[in-house]
C-alpha cells in the first residue's frame, strides 16, 4: 500500500533527478526537459498532498503549473532556435562569447 | 458579489488591486494599438507605443500612490493584500518602468528596432513583478514570477541578430527556470506541511510553535530561498547576471537590474518576516511570543544571509575591478549592491526593512540612469563598451558625462546622493542588531566600489581619447527623463527624510498583513 511517504520520497528523487540532469548535462534540450521533470515532480507531490489531505486546492494548483511550464518551453525554445540560428549548435559549452 | 462565490466583492478587488487590473487593460490595449498602428508600415508608431507604455505605468503608479495609498483597513481579496509595503516595492518598480518605457523611445530608435512588442512585454513585465508583490498566496507568488521572467526572458533576447543577446537570454532562461522550480518546490512542501498556501494562515499555523520545529519546514524555507537567490543574483546565484546584463539591450538590463530585483527583495522580506518570522510577535501580542521560539528559528537563516551578504558584497566589489566592459562592469556591481540589501534583510528590524526600501528606490533611480546614458554614449549596441571608449568623452559631451558622473558618485555611496543615504541607512540597521564585524567588511568593500566607479570618471575627464567614438542620437524624451532621474538622486540625497518616512510606515504594513 503505497503511504504519503512513499509520494514525498518518489517525488524528491524525481526531483533530484532533474537537479542532477541540469547540472551535469551539456545539450541545451536535455536540461529543458530536466527543469520539465522538476515541475512534474513537484506536480506528482502536490496531487499526493491534495489526496491525502482531502484538499482540493493542490489538484488546481497543478493545472496552473502545467500552463507555467507549458508557456516556460515556448518561450525557452524560442530563444534555443534564435541562438542556433547563429550557432548552429545545442551544446551549451559552445555558447561561450559570454563567458560563463 | 457574493453569488459569484467569492468572499469579496468588486469593489474591493479595485481597491486591492486597482493597480494592476490598469496595467492588464493597458497590457491588453496595447496590443491592438500596436496591430492598428501597424497597418501603416510608414511611419514609425515606437513614439506612440513608448508614451502609451510610460501613461499607463503613469496611470497605475497614480492609482497606488493615491487612493492605493489612503486606504488604511488592510483588505484582503483571496490572494492579493492593499498593505503599503506592497504598494511601495510597486511604485518603485513602477517608476523603472516609467524611465524604461521613455528611455526605450530613443534606444530603440537609434538602434533601428521599429518592433513594439518591447513595450507590450515591458507592460506585463511590470504587471508580472507587481502582482508578485501584493500577492500572499505562494501559488499567485510563483505564477506572477513566472509572468514577469518570461516576458524579461523574451526582452532579453530581444537583439535578434546579436548572438550575445540570444546566449544571454538563453542562460538567463536556462537558470531562472531552475530557480523557480525550486521556488515551486518549497511552495509544494510547505502545502503539503501547512495544508494551505496563503502566507497569513501559514504565518498563523507556525506561530502556533510545533511546526517552526519540523525540519520540513527549514528545508521549505530553504528551497523557496534558493528560488528567490537566483533573482536577486547573490553569490552564488549569480552566474548568469553577468552574461544577460552584458547581452540584454541596455534598457532593459537597467530594467532587470532594478524593477525584477525589488519585486524579488519585496516578496523575499515578505516571505521572511511575515510567514517565516511571524511579525504578530513583533507587534506585541505576548500569547505568541511565550509559544514560538523565534529567536531558534531565526537562528538557522541568519547565519546563511551573514554569509551571503558578505560573499555577495566581496566577489561583485572585487571581479567588477577587474571588467574593461562598462556593462560588465555595472553588472557585478548590481550584484554588490544586492549584497548591501541583504545587510538589511539580515538586520530584520525596522531600520534594515526600511533601508531595504529606501536603497531600492535610490538603485533605481541611479541604475536607470546610469543604463540610460550607456545606451546614449554607445551610438548602436555593441560599438562603444569598453572603458578605453570612454576615454576623453568628458569635453565631447559634456551633458552625457556630467549625469554619468552623478550616477556612478551615487552608486559609490559618496554624499550628497541617495545613494549614500541609502547605504547609511543599510549599515546602521546592521550595526545595531550587533553585526559590526560583517559592517565593517562591507564598508571595506564600498571603498573598493569608490575605485572602479571613479575610474570611470577619471576615464571620462582625465584620459586623452585614444580613438574617434561617436555617441548615439540623444532624443529630447531620454534627457529629461536622465535628469529628473538625476534630480532625484540630488534632493532624496539632501531631503532623505520624507522618503524614509513613507520607506518606513510601508514597512509597518507588514505587522498588518494578517
Amino acid at each position: 500500500m503505497a503511504t504519503l511517504t512513499h509520494y514525498i520520497v518518489l517525488s524528491s528523487i524525481l526531483f533530484g533527478l532533474g537537479t542532477i540532469g541540469f547540472l551535469t548535462r551539456r545539450n541545451a534540450l536535455i536540461l529543458f526537459m530536466s527543469i520539465e521533470l522538476m515541475l512534474n515532480a513537484v506536480n506528482l507531490m502536490l496531487v499526493a498532498f491534495s489526496n491525502f489531505m482531502g484538499d482540493m486546492a493542490g489538484q488546481v494548483m497543478v493545472f496552473f503549473i502545467f500552463a507555467v511550464a507549458a508557456a516556460e518551453v515556448a518561450v525557452g525554445l524560442a530563444i534555443l532556435i534564435a541562438l542556433f540560428r547563429h550557432v548552429r549548435e545545442v551544446d551549451i559549452t559552445r555558447f561561450n562569447v559570454l563567458k560563463w | 458579489m457574493s453569488d459569484l462565490g467569492f468572499s469579496f466583492s468588486l469593489s474591493q478587488l479595485w481597491q486591492v488591486a486597482g493597480g494592476q487590473i490598469i496595467l492588464i487593460i493597458a497590457g491588453l490595449v496595447l496590443i491592438f494599438v500596436d496591430l492598428w498602428l501597424s497597418r501603416d508600415e510608414k511611419t514609425d508608431h515606437v513614439v506612440t507605443m513608448g508614451w502609451l507604455t510610460a501613461l499607463s505605468f503613469l496611470a497605475a503608479l497614480w492609482y497606488m500612490t493615491g487612493p492605493g495609498w489612503r486606504l488604511n483597513e488592510i483588505v484582503l481579496v483571496e490572494v492579493f493584500s492593499a498593505e503599503k509595503f506592497g504598494l511601495f516595492v510597486s511604485a518603485i518598480v513602477l517608476m523603472a518602468g516609467i524611465f524604461a518605457s521613455l528611455l526605450s523611445i530613443g534606444y530603440l530608435r537609434n538602434n533601428q528596432l521599429g518592433r513594439s512588442e518591447y513595450f507590450i512585454l515591458l507592460v506585463f513585465a511590470v504587471y508580472g513583478t507587481i502582482a508578485m508583490v501584493q500577492s500572499v498566496d505562494l501559488l499567485m507568488m510563483f505564477i506572477a514570477l513566472e509572468v514577469m521572467s518570461l516576458s524579461v526572458y523574451v526582452l532579453a533576447a530581444f537583439l535578434k541578430d546579436d548572438r550575445k543577446s540570444q546566449e544571454g537570454a538563453l542562460k538567463y532562461f536556462l537558470l531562472g527556470s531552475f530557480g523557480s522550480a525550486f521556488f515551486l518546490f518549497g511552495v509544494a512542501l510547505l502545502y503539503g506541511l501547512t495544508g494551505t498556501v496563503n502566507i497569513t494562515k501559514i504565518a498563523q499555523l507556525l506561530a502556533m510553535g510545533p511546526l517552526l520545529e519540523n525540519p520540513g519546514v527549514l528545508v521549505a524555507l530553504a528551497m523557496l530561498m534558493a528560488g528567490l537567490f537566483f533573482k536577486m543574483a547573490l553569490v552564488p546565484f549569480h552566474m548568469w547576471t553577468p552574461d544577460v546584463y552584458e547581452g540584454s539591450p541596455a534598457i532593459i538590463t537597467g530594467f532587470m537590474a532594478t524593477a525584477v530585483k525589488a519585486g524579488a527583495f519585496g516578496i523575499f522580506i515578505k516571505l521572511l518576516s511575515v510567514a517565516f518570522t511571524p511579525m504578530l510577535a513583533y507587534s506585541g501580542q505576548p500569547e505568541f511570543q511565550s509559544t514560538v521560539n523565534l529567536a531558534a528559528f531565526a537562528a538557522y537563516w541568519k547565519p546563511l544571509l551573514w554569509w551571503l551578504a558578505l560573499i555577495t558584497m566581496f566577489v561583485g566589489n572585487l571581479i567588477a575591478v577587474s571588467q574593461r566592459n562598462v556593462k560588465r562592469m555595472l553588472a557585478y556591481s548590481s550584484i554588490a549592491h544586492a549584497g548591501y540589501m541583504v545587510l538589511g534583510i539580515l538586520a530584520a528590524n525596522d531600520e534594515g526593512r526600511m533601508g531595504v526600501l529606501f536603497y531600492l528606490f535610490a538603485y533605481t533611480l541611479m541604475n536607470m540612469g546610469a543604463f540610460g546614458v550607456l545606451y546614449i554614449l554607445d551610438g548602436q549596441e555593441g560599438k562603444a563598451q569598453t572603458l578605453e571608449d570612454y576615454h576623453g568623452l568628458g569635453f565631447k559631451y559634456p551633458t552625457l558625462s556630467f549625469l554619468m558622473s552623478l550616477f556612478l558618485v551615487s552608486m559609490a555611496g559618496l554624499p550628497p546622493t541617495a545613494g549614500f543615504i541609502g547605504k547609511f541607512y543599510l549599515f546602521a540597521a546592521a550595526i545595531k542588531e550587533g553585526y559590526l564585524l560583517l559592517a565593517a567588511l562591507g564598508i571595506l568593500t564600498c571603498v573598493i566600489g569608490v575605485y572602479y566607479y571613479l575610474r570611470v570618471i577619471w576615464m571620462l575627464y582625465m584620459v586623452e581619447p585614444s580613438h574617434e567614438v561617436v555617441a548615439g542620437r540623444v532624443g529630447v524624451i531620454s534627457m529629461v527623463a536622465l535628469i529628473a532621474a538625476a534630480l532625484g538622486i540630488m534632493y532624496f540625497g539632501i531631503l532623505p527624510d520624507g522618503l524614509a518616512q513613507v520607506a518606513n510606515v510601508a514597512q509597518q504594513s507588514l505587522a498588518l498583513v494578517f
